[in-house]
């Protein structure tokens, strides 16, 4: 009698510790992903963190390389298969950017896309650089191509392809891509203040 | 023109004389273990033999109208080259001109397949003998047709290019056969001297060159049916997972969509095109029971020497003494390897009232059919496996039984189905090469040659649970014999030398990978004679030479050891950033032997330089062993060097090229020669033997160059 | 939807419900065309470069609406065993194809290269020719990557003295 209750537990335990988990197959694309937005209490370079926050996601960061080759995903890893920037920032002569990339994401295959698909240009590294280095250098004309305050407002609020962050799409893996860590509008409207306001870079 | 046997028929079915004595014949001998480790020994050195269906009469050749040969083999061409290598030896013994003939796989319906596999290194060499006396045999029968319809004797004729003449008439094989109904078959005539032959033996260009230079349309996923349908089937991802439910409600409405077939434990998506059936595919959700998440590190703990099954497979002298102050050992490791081949799995089916036609990329049609006929309940007859050119094999596709659920996902919509694996599932659901771990032991003698060696070695499964071969191989040989390739010691001068295997079967399924286990084993056991050489104090190949006999069969290996270090310049201390490695194997009768070169380059490893020797016997055509010994030189390298497949959160990955790193062109070495030596005079096997000694003579190298000595694949620094 | 684009030289106008569908699959399923190769569908191994208005695309990862107005070139239109590309010419005199499965996107790729690069370096070799090649023909491949830079050159001075 004892044996035959040990084993019926035994049975009941083997049961309730298998895990059903689920699956979606091969690809999967989970759209409802929100961003956590922060709260804080009345921080003075409220504007510069927020904007900040997003241009040190992988998602700037990896196309803003400090030695030729993009990065990819959110561990920042070099872009497989040996791709570097070639002689003008879209990679090699048959094997470029736009061998792979298109203007627009591709579900099927995980890769991303977005018109002007490319590289900064080197002078633009902002890869292993501090918050501060890279506000620095994306204000300094010599650095960020020659762009006026204004200019540069343009790109990081306007830019297909920096606006391409917030849909990064699908990876090849079928799971969602990471987006920056603050929604897009509140970034736009962070990074309008910030430059109206004079583009003050904090000490930290 | 004695025993003339009566065939009826346009099929020219030519049969017997066939060897069929093969490894299984040996089984019901085995009882002991001593007995066992020869009868091991003896299959490690078993000349190639031929398995064939060989007492049907069934379809070998056909003659076209335009006088082409058309030859339906028995082996599948997988990149290997046999096809050309067979039609070498038919144009020579037919006397055609390899543009007069075209090889196709045989269908199982109508051909001869080889009841095993193709697989082993085996295809030329198994089908030398038999293929030629075909071949002769052919010849001579249109000779005796040609005599009676030109009114002239047998004897006067003499045949080339297809054509038989007797200097006045000539008359074409195709027109000689033309409206016979039956055929006389003489005895088999005897072969031509080696000497004579035009085409075997010389390097001639691939039959399927100019195929797949201009992109036909060959392979298995290539073929068409009319009104095919496409289909995606949904794998699980974890290991063990197996199938709770599924909801599929969206996916029948999605675009294209022609039925969402669940049948058993499995679900599929049938649609108008393949894109159409992925995209139904990814709306539907699969709630997988997974009884136990696997970890790396547990994977690894029922992975070790001193787990799992035991076998003694070489003993020779004593076993070391554990307590001897002499004893040197380390441990090596190997990863799980995938497949990788480019071309995915899948199959095209016709379920059409019990009778089912699929065509794939297949190294078992024979074994196809069979479980196809069981599963769907009908007669082996009614089953016509097709096996189209291979988008690579490497043993991959010695298990094809997703044709079963092609046809029945045929079956349920009433149309021929083409289904395709996605790259996630290739890496997730292949039969991987399983890891492996070592423990070398060895001691030297005070002359500084090596006294005792042993191997230790752990491994999954490779042979055992293999569909093409019956579970009581194993159980009466004891060992997995796919395990234990390159596992021995080769080395017989040495007094003490033993290798024992540990078997266990691990949670995911691991199989045959191009040399089984001979890339591990010989990177555990070369690498450390490397180690026992520089403790000695003695130039590495020496030493090899050293203990190694000049008779018999070693000496076939003592002769590569030293053509490969002759040829390679070997050195052993390092010049201008360069080191060389050295080492060597035997495997399945054909010993190789490489020197490499190499440096390190932004903390990387380069390969520059390997000199290959190698003697797999009689060499039916150069350029092609030589591209065999390039491939697996190189796809050595990449196992060696890049790969590793690791399980994280209960999933095998990676799932994509890129994550799984493999060889490309710039790792390449810029050179690579192969030297050979015929110690046969037979054709012995070339596609995995030369695969052997690369890791070990890359490590070998990195340990001369760096003083640091890598145990673990793939080599990092 | 109807996208209209020329492949090797011949207008096609296809109709397809998804515009996102993969150029490879339109042009294996529906033009029949079973040259370009379905390796990975992740743009990894590059079995399915083929051309569009001559630069090499992974058609994988090509939705075939990008297709319309444009000039696609598959192996079957790169050369033919009568007039072979100087590629295709170089691959069989060096016997490059073991398996053969991945070569048409090799050869692609090497195409675009020869286009924009006529006589690649070693280097330009490495940066380049990243598709992935199971058999490993990769010492065969740079050989016939060089020769079919020298025939290309060949075949440039003859037109030139033609003209």
């Amino acid at each position: 009698m004892k044996k035959s209750i040990f084993l019926y537990s035994l049975v009941l335990i083997l049961i309730s510790g298998a895990v059903v988990a689920s699956n979606y197959g091969d690809d999967v694309y989970d759209s409802n992903l929100i961003a956590p937005i922060k709260k804080s209490k009345k921080d003075p370079h409220e504007n510069y963190n927020k904007m900040m926050d997003v241009i040190m996601s992988p998602r700037c960061i990896n196309c803003h390389p400090n030695d030729h080759v993009p990065k990819q995903a959110d561990d920042g890893h070099p872009h497989y298969f040996g791709i570097a920037r070639g002689e003008n920032n879209h990679g090699f002569q048959a094997i470029n950017c736009a061998t792979c990339h298109q203007n627009t994401n591709n579900d099927y295959s995980g890769v991303p896309g977005a018109p002007e698909w490319s590289l900064a240009p080197a002078e633009m590294f902002w890869e292993g650089l501090s918050r501060k280095e890279i506000a620095e250098s994306m204000m300094d004309p010599v650095r960020n191509g020659g762009r006026t305050a204004e200019e540069t407002m343009h790109h990081l609020t306007e830019h297909e392809l920096v606006l391409w962050a917030w849909q990064p799409g699908i990876k090849a893996d079928g799971t969602p891509r990471e987006i920056p860590p603050v929604p897009l509008d509140e970034y736009k409207k962070a990074v309008k203040a910030w430059i109206a306001n004079g583009a003050v870079i904090p000490e930290n | 023109m004695s025993k003339a046997k009566k065939l009826s028929r346009r099929k020219f079915l030519v049969r017997g004389g066939l060897g069929t004595v093969g490894v299984l014949a040996l089984g019901t001998y085995v009882f002991r273990n001593p007995i066992r480790r020869s009868i091991l020994k003896m299959v490690e050195t078993l000349p190639p033999s031929y398995m064939g269906s060989g007492t049907e009469a069934n379809l070998w050749f056909e003659l076209t109208q335009e006088n082409k040969v058309i030859f339906h083999s028995p082996k599948v061409e997988m990149g290997q080259g046999s096809f050309t290598s067979f039609a070498q030896m038919i144009a020579d013994e037919m006397d055609v001109r390899l543009d007069q003939i075209e090889v196709v796989g045989a269908a199982t319906k109508t051909g001869i397949v080889d009841v095993l596999s193709t697989g082993g290194s085996l295809s030329v060499g198994s089908l030398w003998q038999p293929l030629r006396e075909l071949a002769a045999t052919m010849r001579e029968m249109l000779k005796i047709e040609a005599a009676k319809k030109l009114s002239v004797e047998v004897s006067s004729l003499t045949t080339n290019d297809g054509v038989i003449s007797n200097g006045l008439k000539t008359i074409t094989y195709a027109e000689v056969a033309y409206g016979i109904t039956e055929w006389n078959i003489p005895d088999t005539p005897e072969l031509k001297p080696l000497s004579s032959y035009k085409f075997i033996g010389k390097p001639v260009k691939r039959i399927d060159l100019a195929s797949k230079v201009f992109g036909d349309p060959i392979f298995g996923l290539d073929a068409e049916m009319p009104e095919m349908l496409h289909a995606a089937i949904i794998r699980p991802s974890k290991i063990g997972a197996t199938f709770n439910s599924a909801d599929t409600s969206k996916a029948a409405q999605m675009p294209g969509v022609v039925k969402v077939v669940q049948i058993d434990d499995w679900v599929a998506v049938v649609a108008e095109s393949y894109a159409q059936a992925l995209a139904a595919k990814r709306t539907i959700k699969v709630e997988w029971n997974i009884l136990k998440e696997w970890t790396e590190k547990e994977m690894r703990e029922m992975l070790r020497v001193g787990k799992g099954r035991l076998m003694i497979t070489q003993k020779e002298g004593d076993a070391i003494d554990e307590e001897d102050d002499e004893l040197v050992s380390m441990i090596f490791t190997s990863p799980i390897g995938a497949h990788a081949q480019i071309e995915p799995n899948g199959a095209l089916a016709d379920y059409n009232n019990g009778d089912i036609t699929v065509v794939l990329s297949t190294q078992v049609p024979g074994k196809t059919q069979e479980f196809v006929a069981d599963a769907l309940g009908v007669d082996k007859d009614k089953v016509n496996i097709i096996p189209a050119y291979l988008g690579g094999g490497f043993g991959r596709r010695l298990n094809t039984n997703h044709a079963i659920q092609t046809v029945q996902l045929s079956k349920a919509v009433g149309k021929p189905v083409k289904y395709i694996f996605t790259r996630k599932e290739e890496f997730q659901n292949d039969l991987f090469r399983p890891p492996t771990h070592h423990i070398m032991k060895g001691k030297l003698g005070s002359d500084g040659l090596i006294d005792s060696l042993e191997h230790h070695y752990a491994s999954g499964d490779v042979a055992i649970g293999a569909i093409i071969l019956p579970g009581l191989l194993n159980d009466v040989l004891g060992t997995d014999i796919g395990a234990m390739r390159g596992g021995n010691i080769m080395y017989d001068k040495i007094p003490n030398h033993r290798a024992e295997q540990w078997h266990t079967t691990l949670p995911f399924a691991t199989s045959w990978w191009r040399s089984l286990g001979l890339l591990a084993n010989t990177f555990a056991v070369e690498s450390f004679i490397d180690e026992l050489a520089l403790k000695a104090g003695k130039n590495p190949v020496e030493l090899r030479l050293a203990q190694i006999s000049k008779e018999g069969n070693q000496k076939r290996i003592y002769d590569v050891i030293q053509l490969a270090a002759e040829k390679g310049n070997y050195n052993d201390t390092p010049m201008n950033g360069r080191a060389m490695g050295f080492a060597a194997s035997t495997d399945s009768n054909s010993p190789a032997a490489h020197v490499v070169e190499v440096s390190i380059e932004n903390n990387q490893i380069k390969v520059h330089k390997v000199i290959c020797a190698f003697d797999c016997g009689f060499v039916v055509n150069p350029d092609q062993v030589r591209a065999q010994c390039e491939g697996a030189i190189i796809m050595g390298m990449s196992a060696s060097m890049f790969e590793k497949m690791t399980i994280e959160d209960g999933e095998l990955t990676p799932t994509i090229y890129g994550p799984y790193d493999m060889a490309l062109m710039k790792h390449a070495p810029k050179t690579i020669d192969v030297h050979f030596i015929q110690g046969a005079d037979i054709p012995l096997p070339v596609g995995e033997p030369p695969m052997g000694p690369i890791g070990a003579a890359v490590a070998n190298a990195v340990r001369r160059l760096t003083g640091k000595r890598l145990t673990d694949l793939p080599l990092k620094l | 939807m109807k996208i209209e684009f020329t492949i090797n030289g011949v207008l096609q106008s296809v109709e397809i419900e998804d515009s996102n569908t993969p150029l490879l699959w339109v042009v294996r399923d529906v033009l029949n065309l079973k040259g370009t190769k379905f390796g990975c569908g992740k743009a990894a191994c590059g079995a399915c470069t083929l051309h569009v208005d001559d630069e090499a695309v992974r058609s994988c990862s090509y939705a075939v609406k990008f297709a319309e107005g444009k000039q696609i070139t598959t192996i079957e239109g790169l050369g033919s065993p009568q007039d072979p590309h100087p590629v295709q010419q170089a691959w069989i005199e060096e016997v490059v194809p073991q398996c053969g499965y991945c070569q048409p996107g090799f050869m692609m790729a090497t195409a675009a290269l020869l286009n924009k690069k006529p006589n690649p370096s070693d280097e330009d070799i490495d940066n380049n020719i990243v598709n992935v090649c199971r058999c490993a023909t990769y010492y065969r491949m740079r050989k016939a990557i060089h020769r079919a830079a020298e025939l290309t050159q060949e075949t440039n001075l003859k037109t030139q003295e033609n003209v």
